[in-house]
């Protein structure tokens, strides 16, 4: 008996102190993506930018898009084969023959942009403040994009963000992803989501800010919780509206029991509704959406070629997933229920920004950095997220994350909301509902 | 102590005749199961809107590859207004084609490639068209010049792949209708585009696969007058040509492939998987087959995946990836020449060149590519995945086995490496089995004296047998 309490209390404490050891930070690290050798010292000014473009920059638009070679769609394919041929020359007839590039220029401009020298690259990035700051408790916020999106995916809940709810109001920092827009893409492999954080971190001290709030979706999700996990000192609050969760004996077994005993799981009634049928609703579907990852993870160079030649080829490429990521069900329509939820002036604005700048290759670099080593060994994904955070929870989001799901590495979710309508997009699609939850999320960390 | 290990091995003797008694079962099961099964088919038809009531047009036209100034100077303009985007440092071809060893072939293209050299070069042999269910195919037909002596030409149809076309074999033809060897037999080739592909219509309905070509080139054959043939392919060339093995087994005399594989896992190929390092001789491989199978996790698994990234985004989103490759004659290059690389060789991923021409000629890459190009044919090609992984890995052929004597020449840098005990999971009458020195995916291409050697000595086993 002495014997094996002896063992038990050893055990005990042994758990005790395993537990105690796990780090709960991920380690900084540090890089150089410029071309060539390091340089000794890096110009640390910030410098305002404006985005700009030319007769010469529309004319060449006009030329390639008049020389598209169209292939007829099969008949009845709706959008199951990918963007419909015969609704793309719609949307190509109004980019060529109304749609304003200067005037959405303009549209970009309203909001100061400046661009900042770090780890070789230029960042790019909109600084917003709220117009009335006396009286208000102004929090720092950083707000990260993902694809194919933009900063600009943001232009619409930014007024709502900068404008005070009961005496909070947030000055919002927008960057662009290093090889995604006007922030320079890395010359050297191995740029993935831990050297974007870091570099995000970086700006954020850079500006003055020693804590801060963050918000993102898509890579803009990894990138922030990467951000959590590196300087947790400085991450005030985490909001996010994609998880990424674990695969892993917990979430097997919730996928196994979860129809019949949910609440043995911690599934609530709309995380079933959401999630099963699992393979039809997630494993197929996954499928059937995941090619584009799957080529932008492998060969990203062979990928980008074309569409960097042809407008209408980047157009339908990044549009498709508009379409599909906002609701599956549009796949079942002619049109692809582009213009539902999007205007087509805000879509080409995102795309016009792709195409401008050239960077779809380096954009889809990112998904090879990310993914070419096997993600789940990585050591941010084994290491837990203890910094306070909310979920919103988009009924039409690619992949549904339970808050049971997502506790297992975000220790401290202190809001978890279901939201009634949106997808992928959501701060695109439902700006006021993200906004709404933002706030609450926020209010309730700064009650602690 | 001694009570656990006791009770340990009576468990697993236990188990071990549990398991033998499974699988003997199992194995009874299937063998029981597997008769003589046919593939069975519809008509279709193909054409836009609703099939005429008057009967098809079923005429053979000659037909020549043409080109213009114009094409050309709309080619030269596009490649002119190419954004080049820099690949990363010392990267090579691991991210895809490389961007500076682009520049060179594009160059090559604009200012020495002599496409109309290469369209007379096409039109050394006879093209025809003519219409199908609703749809009109491109084939060359290649008679040879002589014959000897109380001997017919033996009737063969190659079918090819993506992201090739019937131009690979122009240097297989003249091999298998020459006649300088006395004791080779010659044949009558009849090299068709499948629908989709170059200058054959595309379909103009949903669901055009496999069986669907196969039933198409069955026809072309038996309008061209054959009532027997032999088929040789790789790529999608080899399902088309299984599917007309299967659908008309007393019609395809003998089915030679250099690509076959295995669409279902059947039990000895798990096992195999399972077992074959340990026990190669129980499995009849090879230290070559070992060493291209094993660990299989990393060969065939991880592999597999980084290569079939656009096999993915082909059977998800045709439509869309096809759409800017339409427009850029410098990214459908990029596109298609990728595979000419790494499918050769996958250590060509790591030359800074991707070992491209070290196989085969600028101007040969660059025909097959302009063949794509003219013909605009880059979106239905694609489609053709999305049409046969469309029903997933449960299409009713894919669970019928081949009764058609078939031979396989085993290329050793082939995308998929499949060993002696899997090619017979499927051809059950398998007459030769070839292991070659050299030579990957595009068989034909990059090696045809050897393909053509291998052609020659498993028809002849065929004829030989026949003969009997």
């Amino acid at each position: 008996l002495w014997l094996e309490c002896s063992v038990a209390a050893g055990g005990i404490m042994a758990y005790i102190v395993y537990k105690r050891k796990k780090p709960r930070t991920i380690p900084l690290g540090d890089g150089w993506w410029g071309v060539g050798e390091k340089t000794l010292s890096e110009d640390q000014k910030i410098y305002p930018f404006q985005v700009e473009t030319s007769d010469k920059e529309i004319e060449d638009l006009y030329e390639r898009i008049d020389r598209t070679r169209y292939a007829d769609p099969l008949e009845d394919g709706k959008f199951h084969y990918g963007f419909n041929s015969t609704y793309l020359k719609k949307v190509v007839s109004y980019w060529r023959h109304e749609f304003d590039w200067k005037k959405q220029v303009a549209v970009l401009n309203k909001y100061p942009h400046f661009k900042t020298k770090i780890e070789g690259l230029d960042v790019h990035f909109i600084h917003v403040r709220p117009p009335h700051r006396e009286n208000q408790k102004v929090l720092p916020i950083m707000i990260v994009h993902g694809w194919p999106g933009s900063f600009y995916e943001f232009y619409k809940i930014l007024p709502l963000l900068t404008q005070s709810h009961d005496g909070v109001v947030f000055e919002v920092i927008c960057p662009s992803i290093p090889g995604y827009g006007f922030s320079e893409a890395s010359h050297k492999q191995g740029f993935n989501s831990l050297a974007a954080a870091r570099i995000f971190l970086k700006l954020m001290e850079r500006l003055g800010f020693s804590q801060f709030y963050l918000q993102g979706g898509d890579w803009g999700s990894l990138i922030t919780t990467n951000m959590a996990q590196m300087k947790p000192q400085c991450v005030k609050g985490l909001h996010l509206n994609m998880c990424m969760s674990n695969r892993g004996f917990k979430v097997l077994l919730s996928l196994l029991i979860g129809p019949y005993l949910p609440f043995l799981v911690g599934l609530s009634r709309e995380d079933v509704r959401r999630l099963f049928p699992f393979f039809e609703k997630n494993v197929f579907e996954m499928l059937r959406e995941s090619g584009y990852f799957h080529i932008q993870a492998t060969k990203p160079d062979t990928a980008g070629c074309g569409v960097n030649d042809s407008p209408v080829g980047l157009a339908a490429w990044i549009l498709e997933k508009f379409s599909s990521w906002a609701d599956l069900k549009n796949r079942d329509l002619e049109d692809g229920g582009l213009e539902r939820k999007f205007s087509l002036d805000d879509l080409l604005t995102n795309v016009m920004i792709y195409w401008t700048t050239g960077s779809i290759t380096s954009s889809m670099r990112f998904y090879k950095e990310n993914l070419g080593s096997n993600l789940n060994n990585r050591v941010d994904f084994k290491t837990e997220i203890f910094v306070p955070t909310g979920f919103a929870a988009f009924p039409n989001e690619l992949m549904h994350c339970p808050k049971s799901w997502a506790q297992i590495r975000y220790r401290n979710i202190q809001s978890y909301t279901f939201m009634p309508r949106g997808g992928h997009f959501a701060a695109f699609e439902e700006p006021q509902l993200l906004a709404d939850d933002l706030f609450n999320f926020v209010k309730k960390v700064e009650k602690s | 102590m001694w009570c656990i290990f006791h009770c340990y091995t009576s468990l697993t003797c236990l188990s071990h005749v549990l398991l033998a008694l499974v699988i003997g079962g199992l194995i009874y099961f299937l063998v029981q199961r597997s008769k003589n099964q046919v593939l069975t088919t519809e008509d279709g038809w193909w054409g836009s809107g609703a099939p005429r009531d008057a009967g098809e047009d079923d005429t053979i036209r000659s037909f020549r590859v043409t080109t213009s100034d114009q094409e050309l100077e709309d080619l030269y303009r596009r490649i002119d207004l190419t954004r080049p985007f820099p690949s990363l440092e010392d990267s090579q071809f691991n991210y895809g084609f490389n961007s500076q060893y682009l520049q060179k072939v594009v160059s090559y293209w604009r200012n020495e490639f002599d496409w109309r050299k290469q369209v007379d070069k096409l039109n050394q042999y006879p093209h025809f068209k003519t219409k199908i269910e609703g749809i009109d195919i491109h084939y060359l037909h290649v008679k040879p010049k002589k014959v000897p002596e109380g001997t017919s030409a033996v009737p063969l149809i190659m079918v090819h792949g993506w992201p090739g076309s019937f131009y690979e074999f122009y240097g297989l033809i003249p091999l298998l209708t020459d006649l300088s060897n006395p004791h080779n037999l010659v044949f009558e080739v009849v090299c068709p585009s499948i629908p989709g592909y170059g200058f054959s219509e595309a379909p103009h309905k949903k669901g055009f696969d496999s069986v669907c070509a196969a039933r198409i080139f069955h026809k072309l054959m038996k309008r061209l007058g054959f009532q027997q043939y032999y088929t040789h392919a790789g790529d999608w060339g080899w399902l088309v040509t299984t599917n007309m093995a299967q659908l008309e087994p007393k019609t395809v005399k003998g089915l030679h492939l250099n690509f076959a594989p295995p669409s279902k896992p059947g039990l000895s190929m798990a096992l195999s998987m399972m077992l074959g390092r340990h026990f190669p001789k129980l499995f009849g491989f090879t230290d070559f087959d070992i060493q291209r199978l094993f660990p299989c996790m990393e060969k065939l698994v991880v592999e597999s995946i980084k290569e079939t990234g656009y096999m993915h985004i082909q059977a998800t989103k045709p439509d869309t990836v096809g759409r800017g490759l339409n427009d850029s004659p410098v990214g459908l290059a990029a596109y298609i020449l990728e595979k000419f690389s790494t499918w050769t060789s996958h250590d060509f991923r790591n030359l800074d060149d991707g070992g491209l021409t070290r196989k085969f000629s600028l101007d040969d890459l660059l025909t097959n590519v302009m063949i794509y190009w003219t013909s605009g044919c880059i979106i239905s090609s694609m489609r053709f995945y999305k049409e046969n992984f469309g029903q997933g890995l449960d299409a009713p052929h894919a669970k019928i086995p081949v009764y058609v004597p078939t031979g396989f020449a085993c290329f050793p840098n082939e995308l998929m490496h499949t060993p002696r005990l899997w090619v017979k999971q499927k051809y059950r009458k398998l007459v030769t089995f070839t292991p070659m020195d050299r030579g990957g995916h595009f068989a034909a291409m990059e090696e045809p004296q050897l393909m053509a050697e291998d052609i020659q000595k498993f028809t002849k086993i065929v004829e030989g047998k026949v003969k009997e």
